[in-house]
């Protein structure tokens, strides 16, 4: 595979719930090292893509291949994928049961068999890096719920992947704790991780992502560098959803939206 | 009223040999209902419709017919229908594990089910099998949820086993009637024989509330 290649690439992708189109033909493409940012509406589709780009959910139609991989094909070629993908869920769904940091080592040592030395040490400097160092040794039910999803990103990260997937990370957050679970993806994004973020945190995208993917009603409305979308969509819709939101692209650059 | 408790004294040593077997029967009995309860909740959670059917009637059929009956069918039915004898104690046994496995199952199943989806979401995501997210996250949660229910199994099993009495197993019960029926001392041999239940049943209620109390999963 060349460097330029996607290391994800997503075609046509269809989904429906009953008679509920959630995916109505959706494409992306992901390179390394890329940010890409998924806005719109709830409902529109977005986190739906994202577990059909791990095969939590099945397609209806369309392909999904990561590193050249077609991630649908059977059981196994998920689960080797999800080996290299990471996820975050807006619930954050750490084990309640396990410490924080078996929470995290539970992967390295079911899946890549890593021994609990090994596993204990990658853990423990995960955990130094998302702040929570002293927090090992507790339950998930002791911490906030931002420092829940510091975890929970601990855990995906263990897993050493090529690709972390946030689905809405900030969603089920109190308002004080979404900076810091932004502070540690801006982070990881400034390390040239490769993420696919669905979020409704305009202003991380605005700053963090190299593209934005705007979503309306199953469908991929408009694609472009977070200076397009949110300083001049091309897309009614976005700009109506944006609006919806109160951004008015104020903060960014009133000039251009006033020559409109 | 003239009382005589010497003829609960005197025969002492039978009330220990009851309360033996008794206690016997129980942890026997769950011993394998556990892992039967388990292994009938995976059968009736299976994507095969033939084994979700098949368990849901072995299931339906101990849970809604008295255990009573299932004990004398086994001990007087297996024997004429199909050759096979078995002794009393071995009777019991299979009767009561054959009933407390339909209960626990259905209590695991409920457990198990009631993991939301997340969690298995959440596994999955790491690249486990659905086998692995079963066995390290989603039952470990399951099994801490459902210790209470588990608990009052095993406390309804302990004072059940009095009924294998009637297939003259020599557990707590049928010894005492015995004794009852030899000594005509009804009052003092059945207030003596509910002491025992009660002292033995009391203390195993308490244990599991505390191991409830000391290792609940709180989320």
């Amino acid at each position: 595979m060349t460097a330029d290649a996607p290391i994800l690439s997503a075609r046509d992708v269809r989904k429906r719930y009953g008679d509920v189109v959630a995916l109505d033909g959706v494409s992306l493409e992901v390179r390394r090292g890329e940010v890409v940012c998924l806005i719109g509406p709830s409902g529109s589709g977005k986190s739906t893509l994202l577990r059909c780009l791990n095969a939590l959910e099945a397609v209806d139609g369309g392909t999904v291949a990561f590193e050249g991989r077609d991630i649908h094909a059977g059981a196994d070629d998920a689960r080797l994928v999800r080996r290299r993908m990471g996820m975050v869920f807006q619930n954050f769904e750490l084990f309640p049961h396990l410490t924080v940091l078996r929470n995290v080592t539970i992967g390295p040592t079911t899946v890549l068999k890593l021994g609990t030395g090994a596993a204990d040490a990658r853990a423990t400097a995960l955990l130094a890096k998302v702040g929570l160092a002293d927090k090992a040794a507790v339950h998930p039910a002791a911490l906030s719920g931002g420092q829940q999803q510091r975890v929970a990103i601990a855990r995906a990260l263990a897993m050493e992947p090529a690709l972390m997937l946030f689905d809405e990370p900030t969603s089920a957050l109190d308002p004080e704790t979404i900076g810091e679970v932004l502070a540690v993806m801006k982070g990881l994004a400034d390390d040239g991780m490769t993420m696919v973020v669905v979020t409704h945190e305009m202003d991380f995208a605005r700053r963090v992502a190299d593209r934005v993917v705007v979503f309306d009603r199953g469908r991929v409305i408009e694609v472009g560098p977070p200076k397009q979308i949110f300083e001049a969509p091309h897309a009614t819709r976005t700009r109506d959803f944006l609006s919806h939101l109160g951004w008015h692209g104020e903060s960014i650059d009133i000039g251009i939206k006033e020559k409109k | 009223m003239n009382l005589q408790w010497n003829v609960v004294f005197d025969n002492w040593r039978i009330f220990l040999d009851g309360a033996l077997m008794t206690v016997f029967l129980t942890v026997t009995t769950m011993a394998l209902a556990l892992p039967g309860g388990l292994l009938l909740a995976f059968l009736r959670l299976s994507p095969y419709r033939a084994v979700r059917l098949a368990a849901t009637c072995f299931v339906e059929f101990f849970r809604a017919t008295p255990l009573l009956l299932q004990i004398y069918w086994v001990y007087y039915v297996l024997p004429a229908a199909f050759g096979i004898q078995l002794d009393a104690i071995t009777t019991a046994i299979l009767g009561l594990t054959c009933n407390i496995s339909a209960f626990n199952s259905e209590t695991f199943r409920a457990g198990i089910l009631s993991i939301r989806k997340g969690q298995w979401n959440a596994g999955l995501a790491l690249g486990m099998s659905k086998g692995q997210v079963m066995g390290r996250i989603v039952l470990p949660q399951a099994v801490m949820r459902v210790l209470p229910a588990l608990a009052s199994t095993w406390v309804s099993l302990f004072k059940d086993t009095s009924l294998v009495a009637i297939i003259s197993v020599p557990e707590l019960s049928y010894v005492s009637l015995r004794l009852r029926a030899e000594s005509y001392r009804i009052l003092e041999v059945l207030t003596a024989v509910a002491v025992i239940y009660w002292l033995l049943g009391y203390p195993q209620a308490k244990l599991v509330d505390w191991i409830h109390r000391r290792w609940k999963i709180v989320e």
